[in-house]
């Protein structure tokens, strides 16, 4: 394991990263009025709160992409060893992937996918 | 000090401090995000124990899946700008005691404890191992709760969707 790099890798990114905000903050021109604030800066100004409540439909789409998200977790290990083990594999994934089709199948028929 | 053990420590601090920030903060969605922070260390926590897999999991579900969906229903409630209620003295001090005693047993049971180290050779966990038993259908195999899985994820599907999805007669007044 080589996570030596991996930190080196993690310092340098915030070195450039972080480096290059804090450089621009010292080189850049402070001055401060109230329309720099604001979500528009030239725009139509603002009315209300931008906390607001958001459609229910992000969260049923956030609920069906983790129930893929899990999906995915146990079709990498298949993956990895697909052309070693050859058909048993292959017969498994599709009856997996037949009882995930039900289930999008479902989704799909309730409108679920349907944005609205 | 070595290299392994102060990534350990840096990971450790990692998710003490910002598991404190999340119970700490009156926002509830900056609570949010300092849960993603203390996700992501665990997944380095994971990479250090060599379960990369595992940290890859524990990026790909929680902090993609799970976090997005605390954020989605934290935004979906009418009050999130309101703050948190400031807690009242007796309780900070009944939670301070409560938690430094949990502490306390756990560090005592730590220090007692004797810890060997078993003679057998740690077993390899990569990918390709977890993919060999996921399929297999012999002994040692998993390839049967492979399969049960996806009655689960069915079931987590639908319920989900039964749940959030309003009825049809009623889904004018969103």
């Amino acid at each position: 394991m080589q996570s030596e790099l991996l930190v080196l890798f993690f310092v340098l990114g915030l070195i450039l990263s972080g480096g290059a905000i804090v450089f621009s903050y010292f080189i850049m021109p402070h001055s401060f009025n109230a329309t720099k604030v604001e979500a528009y800066e030239c725009g139509i100004p603002s009315k209300n709160n931008s906390w607001s409540q958001f459609n229910v439909g992000y969260y049923l789409f956030a609920l069906i992409y983790l129930v893929f998200d899990v999906e995915i977790v146990f079709i990498f290990p298949w993956g990895e060893v697909l052309k070693e083990v050859g058909k048993p594999a292959l017969v498994e994934i599709l009856i997996f992937f037949f009882v995930l089709a039900l289930g999008l199948a479902y989704a799909w028929k309730k409108k679920a996918l349907k944005w609205e | 000090m070595n290299f392994h053990e102060t990534f350990f420590i840096l990971l450790a601090a990692i998710i003490m401090i910002f598991s404190v920030l999340v119970v700490t903060t009156d926002k509830i969605l900056r609570a949010a995000t300092y849960l993603l922070f203390v996700l992501l260390a665990t997944a380095g926590l994971y990479y250090w124990l060599q379960y990369e897999f595992m940290a890859a999991v524990q990026v790909a579900l929680y902090a993609g899946g799970i976090v997005v969906l605390i954020v989605f229903s934290v935004l979906l409630t009418h009050q999130i700008h309101h703050k948190l209620v400031s807690i009242t003295l007796t309780r900070k001090l009944l939670a301070f005691g409560i938690a430094g005693l949990g502490a306390l047993v756990s560090i005592v049971t730590i220090v007692n404890y004797d810890f060997n180290t078993a003679p057998a050779e740690a077993m390899k966990v990569d990918v390709r191992q977890i993919g060999l038993h996921l399929v297999n259908t012999g002994h040692n195999g998993f390839a049967l709760p492979f399969e049960v899985v996806s009655i689960l994820l069915l079931a987590a599907l639908i319920g989900a969707i039964t749940i959030a999805k309003k009825e049809e007669s009623n889904s004018d007044n969103i």
